[in-house]
């Protein structure tokens, strides 16, 4: 799916040198040190890289010299260019090792993680509609895979810029020095080679582009087929569904051997232009051997080091073909890394503590195209209970979003014990309030550690006696290590109903002067049902609550309830008032009654 | 892992071309550096002849056509290799695709939906690398061993001693370090996992987190796991990364070896030329090359196994559905359930037991119970997705044990507790329950769900298009959209699996009025957790624990059975009517 976003783009011209790709140069910059450090190996490397040719070609002179003229004492003479040759081979690969060890230190260390840091602590100041609109996943993959690929741009600077042009530049200037006539051809064939890969690579770019988005696909139907199975079987449509998923999956297959064929040839259309500087070295030397008396090891040296400009080609060459990607990842990172914080006003010392709130006039909507509350006055009194009640869609929730602040309002005032909470810090008026949703969250860590979430400080014992009111310490007493059992979102060892209970004993330990809570509808059994339904009446005990409520005993016992339709409130009253009223609430309440 | 590779039986022709073409390539490769030699040679040997200019012109001509020779067929050879595997990994995922829709629900459960997937994407494509990065090297490396060998076998025995004792130890030095490596790599995965799944869990609680103002507290607990995880991914790179320093120290070395041996050789009067062992130090440079490219592969080797493994347990899955062919019955409405019980294979307890319940055609009938009252295994069970471990189930007097599941199936019509739509456009959806239904049709189904309104809106109307998982609509859109695809399927039986749980009252009060005037004479099913939704039906069934509580009225129940009395006070708070 990723790259999609470049494929719709055909208009946009793709510029090697642009704003993101300088921006992660400079982010490099963090780690100039280490990278000057392992430039300097890459130079002490290619030193090695330089000799070697150099040693084994003058080896191997003097082996055709004895050829010509044997005389003894050839292995003696071999001797010291054999260990000194050895010597620059075990350099070599020492080196080679500590490089790559230190890189990978470095940039795991201090590149990549540092980014997931800064990311996380991102995440920290969001607001809180950009989690709801953009799925987990596509955040998971900005921090896990997205920087991962930015990290390839740290080896692709060593690769590209310094074991590729250097090294080429140094073998360059070598075999100029060795022999300028020989030197010619090399040189001029590999610029051929570096453009017939960067070619492919771009040709191969459209290709894979298609085939990732056809495999993104595949991998959707996948999912859904697998996870929709009991529907496809009992409409019997399993046939279709699978011409739909080997139709797609043959256009999947097919997109992708292109794309393949290309990048496995890159490595050979490099051998074979090198073959070809190969073999105009041959035709040169031997004629160069025969005609200018060129000492055979020369024409060695000449071939050892045109052999060792394939690698940093290919190196090259593989650099190039991942800059777009690498950009595209790089891109994604900074837009998170970019996106607006939530404002927030520094806050005052006066925290009101009563809970007397009042709505004034309050506008709000989530898509500016479709306005959802309009003008929604109210007033709710210290201590009172609050129902709001209306059918799906119809802003229940919203009113949540508005109280806590995660969504800020578009005008009018929300006001507590008189003081407009736009001026509190959005910490304050969090603090204000215990929360109870219908998604139990629950994060992975002991029950103590959960149940003291809102409260840290909060001694075992305290712990215990909110559990004991919460009807949370029996069972929590049952579990394999009690208090200290690790339970998480999905972990079976607590039912539903269960971690219901020890969100209401979490709520219970922060004391907030007021209170939300948003009704579980349903799944569970009806025993623990009866306990939440306790558990609740304790916890509201005393507090101004707001309560999204489905249970009818929560609505009749309620002082105000709020009928909310489309954004608006449209009734306010108690059950009997309203149900004497006759109206939308009346038309509620009884349909349920009706055959 | 045969069985695996039985898929390429088809392609036996071109993976045989395929190698010849490789093989070719491989032989071209490994004559340029002998030629190469002769040159040189030559140039030696030729300096006082007048025609060595000529001779070398030759070879090099040579030289360029098997150059050419060996680019030709090397591409000729991957463009017929990526041909098969693109074939082969196509009839994997379509054998391993059908293979899934033939298991059992209690196959497909127990294996995971989410594993499968794993498996037709991740693990295949493991397999799919495994075998494009073998195709080509497992033909190249052991020929230029072999070849390379050969060669300098035939000139000096002695001198290819060294070839033959570098690149075995080698490979035996990488399988070793390819378990230890393997191991690390996923332990460095397993921490990678860590991460991401407390920042999804992070992601998740938002809310409660910020309504806590614990988000510094969240934020450190990522930034620990990012740190362990960097140590992981370092350990795991960096053991990868001894592999190519290794070869080429090794290989470099036996090349001096043959330079130093070759030396002595020549001294005592073999027949080497220095071009001989100029031609081998090529040769170990090509399958220096050769090795560190296939390393990697050996490397994933214990990855691919792993996958191979995992991909065997589903092809070779014993837990199939019983496909006798479907005989086109027709029932008509008839249920008769005797003495039932399920309990679930790993489970000590019965899900289900001693159920009787007998519901006749044309009836309106509900199920109440709570969560694990046995609800849905009931539901299960009447969609033939389970049989019952004890007792009998009879659709008009017919043992279903003695039907095929799609005849069951066609007879049943239902919407599912869980939606299930499909990515796609609405009529696609919604003809999922009648292929040839016209758009009246439709339009009519989407109308008793009380979800015509909602589409109407929409400018594509019917071709509205649903992404995946139905995210594009809410929980109660979702809901009236299956009820309107169950409803447009013309069948004797239908069946409402907890499928008014997200509508409001008003809503649901609409669409059950719909449901009678429309289903009238059919029989109908309604399981449900909310009494407001069972208590208008002909009888209703109360479960709880898997066993049947109660039978009767709402009016009887109220008077008979305590649990249907708890459940209606605990929902209504016996709010009066």
């Amino acid at each position: 799916m990723k790259k999609t976003e470049t494929t719709n783009k055909p208009a946009e011209k793709r510029r090697l040198i642009d704003e993101t790709l300088l921006r992660l140069l400079s982010e490099v910059r963090r780690i100039r040190g280490w990278i000057l450090l392992s430039a300097f190996l890459c130079l002490l490397l290619i030193g090695c890289a330089v000799a070697s040719p150099e040693i084994l070609g003058r080896l191997v002179d003097r082996l055709y010299a004895w050829a010509r003229e044997p005389e003894p004492g050839l292995a003696a003479s071999l001797l010291p260019g054999v260990c000194l040759l050895f010597a620059v081979y075990a350099l070599r690969e020492a080196l080679s090792y500590g490089n790559t060890y230190l890189l990978n230190n470095v940039v795991t260390r201090f590149f990549t993680s540092g980014l997931r840091v800064r990311l996380s602590e991102k995440l920290c100041r969001l607001p809180v509609s950009y989690m709801d609109k953009t799925p987990a996943g596509d955040i998971i993959d900005r921090m896990q895979d997205d920087v991962s690929t930015m990290a390839d741009t740290i080896y692709g600077i060593v690769e590209i810029l310094l074991t590729g042009f250097l090294q080429m530049a140094v073998i360059a200037v070598i075999l100029f020095l060795t022999d300028w006539r020989m030197a010619i051809p090399v040189v001029l064939f590999s610029p051929l080679s570096v453009f017939l890969s960067a070619k492919m690579a771009t040709l191969g770019e459209k290709h894979w582009d298609k085939h990732f988005d056809l495999g993104g696909k595949l991998t959707s139907l996948a999912e859904e087929a697998y996870t929709n199975y009991p529907a496809t079987k009992a409409f019997n449509r399993e046939e279709t569904l699978q011409k739909k998923y080997d139709e797609l999956s043959r256009r999947h297959q097919q997109s992708g051997i292109f794309g393949n064929f290309l990048s496995s040839i890159v490595q050979p259309v490099i051998i074979f232009v090198d073959a070809l500087a190969y073999i105009a070295v041959a035709i040169l030397g031997g004629w160069l051997i025969l005609r200018r008396g060129v000492p055979v090891g020369t024409v060695v040296t000449v071939i050892l080091f045109a052999r060792q400009l394939s690698s940093p080609l290919e190196n090259i060459a593989f650099g190039l073909s991942y800059v777009q990607e690498v950009k595209g990842a790089a891109k994604r990172v900074f837009t998170l890394l970019d996106l607006p914080e939530e404002e927030d006003p520094k806050g005052t010392a006066a925290v009101p503590a009563e809970g007397r709130v009042v709505f004034e006039h309050v506008d709000f909507s989530y898509d500016p195209e479709k306005p959802l509350i309009r003008d929604l006055s109210m007033e709710v009194q210290p201590g009172q209970k609050v129902a709001v009640v209306g059918p799906t869609g119809a802003g229940k929730t919203t009113i949540v979003n508005l109280l806590m602040r995660f969504y800020d309002i578009g005008s009018g005032r929300i006001l507590i014990d008189g003081k407009d909470v736009s001026e509190l810090s959005r910490a304050e008026s969090r603090r204000l309030f215990a929360m109870v949703l219908q998604d139990t969250w629950l994060f992975k860590g002991t029950v103590a550690e959960n149940v003291s979430y809102g409260c840290p400080d909060a001694s075992r014992e305290e712990i215990e006696r909110v559990c004991a009111e919460a009807y949370c310490d029996s069972f929590i007493r049952r579990l394999p290590q009690g208090y200290d059992t690790v339970i998480s979102e999905d972990s079976t060892a607590v039912s539903a109903g269960q971690k219901q209970l020890l969100t209401i004993a979490r709520a219970m330990l922060a004391d907030r002067p007021l209170l939300i809570l948003d009704e579980a509808t349903s799944n569970v059994d009806t025993r623990t049902e009866l306990l939440i339904q306790k558990a609740m009446d304790r916890l509201m005990g005393g507090r101004t609550c707001f309560v999204i409520a489905h249970r009818l005993s929560t609505i009749v016992d309620a002082d105000v309830i709020l009928v909310l339709r489309d954004g608006q409130i449209v009734e306010q009253g108690t059950h009997r008032d309203l149900l004497a009223r006759g109206g939308f609430y009346a038309e509620l309440f009884n349909s349920q009654y009706q055959i | 892992m045969q069985k695996l590779l039985s898929y390429l039986k088809p392609y036996r022709g071109k993976v045989v071309l395929a190698t010849v073409l490789m093989a070719i390539s491989a032989v071209c490769s490994l004559l340029l550096p002998t030629l190469m030699s002769s040159v040189l040679d030559e140039g030696v040997a030729g300096a006082a002849d007048a025609d060595a200019f000529g001779a070398i012109l030759r070879t090099a001509g040579l030289m360029l056509a098997v150059s050419l020779v060996s680019l030709a067929s090397v591409a000729g050879g991957y463009w017929v290799v990526y041909h098969v595997i693109s074939g082969y990994t196509w009839s994997l995922r379509s054998a391993l695709f059908r293979k899934v829709h033939t298991m059992t629900l209690a196959e497909v459960g127990r294996i995971g939906a989410s594993n499968l997937v794993t498996r037709s994407t991740h693990d295949v494509g493991t397999l799919n690398w495994l075998i494009s990065m073998l195709c080509g090297n497992m033909v190249i490396i052991p020929l230029m061993f072999l070849g390379g060998v050969a060669l300098c076998m035939r000139k000096d025995f002695r001198l290819s001693l060294i070839i033959l004792a570098a690149v075995p130890f080698l490979l035996a030095v990488f399988l070793l370090l390819s378990r230890k490596i393997a191991h690390l790599w996923e332990v460095s995965d397993e921490y990678c996992d860590k991460q991401n799944d407390l920042v999804r869990e992070r992601l998740r609680g938002v809310r409660v987190i910020r309504a806590f103002d614990r988000e510094a507290h969240a934020h450190k607990r990522v930034t620990e796991a990012t740190r362990i995880m960097a140590d992981n991914i370092i350990r795991a790179n960096v053991s990868m990364a001894i592999i190519d320093p290794l070869a080429g120290f090794v290989l470099n070395t036996a090349a001096l070896l043959v330079v130093f041996v070759g030396g002595i050789r020549m001294e005592r009067g073999s027949v080497l030329t220095p071009g001989d062992i100029f031609a081998m130090i090529q040769y170990i440079a090509i399958i220096l090359n050769a090795i560190v490219s296939v390393s990697f592969s050996i490397v994933l080797l214990p990855h691919a196994r792993v996958a191979a493994k995992r991909l065997s347990q589903v092809t070779e899955s014993k837990g199939v559905e019983d496909d006798r062919p479907a005989e086109g019955l027709r029932f008509s409405g008839n249920i008769d359930l005797e003495n039932v019980g399920f309990t679930y294979p790993d489970s000590p307890a019965p899900a289900l037991s001693g159920i009787d319940l007998h519901v006749r055609a044309g009836e309106w009938v509900s199920v109440i119970g709570g969560t694990g009252s046995g609800k849905t295994t009931l539901a299960e069970l009447l969609l033939a997705f389970r049989s019952p471990t004890e007792g009998k189930l009879l659709f008009d007097g017919r043992d279903a044990a003695g039907l095929s599941p799609k005849d069951v199936r066609e007879n049943v019509s239902c919407a599912l507790q869980k939606s299930m739509l499909y990515a796609g456009t609405v009529a696609e959806n919604l003809r999922m329950g009648k292929p040839d239904a016209a758009d009246e049709e439709i339009w009519d189904a989407l109308e008793l769900a009380q979800i015509a309104d909602f589409v109407r809106e929409q400018p594509a109307g019917l071709d509205f298009k649903l992404e995946q998982g139905a995210t594009n609509v809410s929980g109660g859109q979702k809901q009236r959209l299956a009820i309107a695809r169950a409803l447009l399927k013309e069948a004797p039986i239908y069946i409402f699996d907890d499928s008014f749980s997200a509508l409001d009252f008003i809503t649901e009060a609409k669409v059950r009025r719909a449901l009678n005037e429309r289903l009238a004479g059919k029989t109908r099913i309604v399981i449900t957790q909310r009494v407001v939704s069972a208590m208008h039906s002909d009888r209703i069934f109360v479960l709880s624990d898997g066993a049947l509580v109660g039978i009767g009225t709402h009016a009887q129940l109220l008077e008979t059975c305590a649990i249907y009395r708890e459940i209606f006070l605990s929902q209504t708070g016996g709010g009066s009517l």
